[in-house]
């Protein structure tokens, strides 16, 4: 997520006291890795919807991450907004952006083929991660938090106050997709457009109107992941690329356009990442995911948790 | 209460639809019968909104219709129940039904409705958690026909509602149909069984690469030399 050499100390570093034992050590990486994947799956669930159900290989995805960090730089450093305030708008500026790009590049090319819609997603990419390089410059940014400097003890265990509050937003937020997908009229309404575009229509539903409702929604959450990693790590341009691997990574693990299989994607990736960097070497952080997730698909190729019928 | 005038649709450069005029009355089941690529679904597709005719109008009671998106159809009272069921196979039995009445807001009418429909097919009922692709071909028929009523219709389009079906269940089918009908809902239906279709309908019209070559009442075409050789195999 962050370059070599950039990864900050400040409140996110891990607190030793005199000598941990081999499982306290453990657990400390354990508890790491909760606290990193839930904005993982918030990623995952994201894209989950957006390239497993509407099958749009979305390249804006990582930018849509990144967008949502520097709307917390912006919004908290210059604006001076209250911290979680900045939060919520992050979001819905992400999933406002999402709802343009749909309607402004996608919606122009449905029924195009998968390549010409890549290289326009692709196109959108670079030109968003260099707006953001031109807006902000490639220097990486820091956001203050109102959380205690201080962290969490308990027993030989040490957590910042801004991780806890960032895991359990990231879960309600898990929540609140699977409500929305699940529970409400929109929602059936999009898995009835993506598993069934011409019956959904004689039902009466829109369907580019759903197009847009499920890439605003998928961005949002992308959004709302980058909102609440960039105060935890650094904001910079190139923040987005790593996490749009990640997010395609985290959605094949869980099994195209699943909603809980993103979710334990997520946190799979979260725990390979902090106990391969943990054991194994911190240099390889960002490759143990993807070694974990290569191995698994040589053994299961349709994902841990394929099911044989995906959601839309 | 329907009017087509020489409507034309085409894909591409294929014309689908060349000159079809055809015209329901309130109350009335006309059927639509002939050979694949006689253009009968790409007719109910133009009278639904999901095909953009290329020529012609399409009238409901006096107002037209023509190029109008599905959902505006919908809202005038016309409801298409589409060939091969097409249930969302993802989604539950009742989940189904709520997607048929996607446009109502009603919801003591949509509560009412889906308990009258539940009651008259029990077997929906008793699968209304269940995944609609794990239901029968005629469960998913009674399914799909539910849903296409739970938007209350003027009209329905059936387009080949026994296609793919057991006998004994293309008979109750054709008896839901029939009910349907008996309700005061004007119906259209497209049907490749021509025998069951013309023994079925008010009116019919005999359809021939993408116009209308013959029409009459059911018995008139059942005892017209042409149908009896060319469809009914007589």
């Amino acid at each position: 997520m962050v370059p070599p050499g950039v990864r900050p100390g400040g409140s996110d570093t891990i607190h030793t006291h005199g000598a941990k034992t081999r499982l306290d050590q453990f657990l400390q990486h354990c508890l790491n890795a909760l606290m990193l994947g839930g904005t993982y799956a918030l990623l995952g669930i994201g894209l989950t919807l957006i390239f497993g159900i509407m099958r749009v290989v979305n390249f804006t995805h990582g930018e849509l991450y990144a967008f949502g960090a520097y709307c917390m730089y912006a919004l908290v450093v210059p604006v001076g907004m209250n911290f979680f305030l900045a939060l919520l708008l992050a979001m819905v500026l992400g999933a406002l952006l999402g709802a343009v790009i749909e309607m402004l590049l996608l919606g122009r090319l449905r029924g195009a083929d998968i390549d010409t819609t890549m290289l326009v997603m692709i196109g959108a990419w670079i030109a968003m991660q260099n707006t953001e390089q031109l807006i902000w410059s490639g220097v990486a940014l820091t956001v203050p938090n109102p959380f205690p400097s201080a962290p969490l003890v308990v027993g030989p265990l040490s957590v910042s106050w801004l991780r806890i509050f960032v895991l359990f937003t990231a879960v309600g937020l898990i929540f609140a997709a699977y409500t929305v997908v699940n529970r409400t009229k929109l929602g059936k309404a999009m898995r009835a457009t993506f598993q069934d575009r011409d019956t959904a229509a004689l039902m009466g539903v829109r369907i580019d109107r759903m197009h847009t409702a499920t890439f605003a929604l998928g961005s949002g959450l992308a959004a709302a992941s980058g909102a609440l990693l960039g105060p935890v790590f650094v904001v910079n341009p190139t923040m987005g690329d790593l996490a749009a691997a990640k997010a395609f990574a985290i959605v094949i693990l869980g099994g195209l356009g699943n909603i809980a299989g993103a979710t334990i994607g997520g946190f799979i990736l979260a725990f390979a990442e902090e106990l391969g960097a943990g054991y194994v070497s911190s240099g390889y952080r960002d490759a143990m995911g993807f070694v974990l997730i290569i191995i698994i698909l040589l053994v299961k190729p349709t994902g841990l948790f394929a099911q044989r019928e995906r959601i839309g | 209460m329907l009017v087509i005038d020489r409507l034309q649709c085409n894909y591409g450069k294929v014309q689908a639809v060349r000159s079809m005029s055809i015209e329901v009355r309130p109350g009335e089941l006309v059927t639509l019968i002939g050979a694949n690529g006689a253009g009968k679904s790409t007719t109910l597709k133009a009278i639904s909104g999901l095909v953009k005719p290329a020529a012609g109008s399409i009238k409901l009671e006096g107002r037209d219709i023509t190029g109008a998106p599905p959902h505006e159809i919908l809202q005038l009272g016309i409801s298409h129940c589409p060939e091969g069921r097409r249930v969302f196979p993802h989604m539950t039995v009742r989940e189904n039904l709520e997607m048929g009445c996607y446009l109502r807001t009603d919801a003591q009418g949509i509560a009412e409705d889906m308990d009258s429909m539940l009651d008259r097919f029990p077997i929906l009922r008793q699968r209304q958690d269940q995944a609609a692709g794990t239901l029968s071909g005629g469960e998913q028929q009674m399914l799909a026909i539910s849903r296409a009523l739970m938007s209350r219709p003027k009209l329905v389009l059936f387009d080949e509602p026994s296609l793919g079906l057991a006998p004994n269940i293309v008979d109750a089918t054709f008896d839901i149909i029939r009910q349907v009908r008996a309700d005061g809902v004007t119906v259209v239906m497209v049907e490749q069984n021509a025998f069951a279709a013309l023994d079925l309908c008010d009116r019919a019209y005999v359809l021939e690469q993408g116009s209308v070559t013959l029409s009459g009442t059911g018995e008139e075409l059942l005892d017209n030399p042409h149908v009896r050789s060319a469809y009914l195999g007589m």
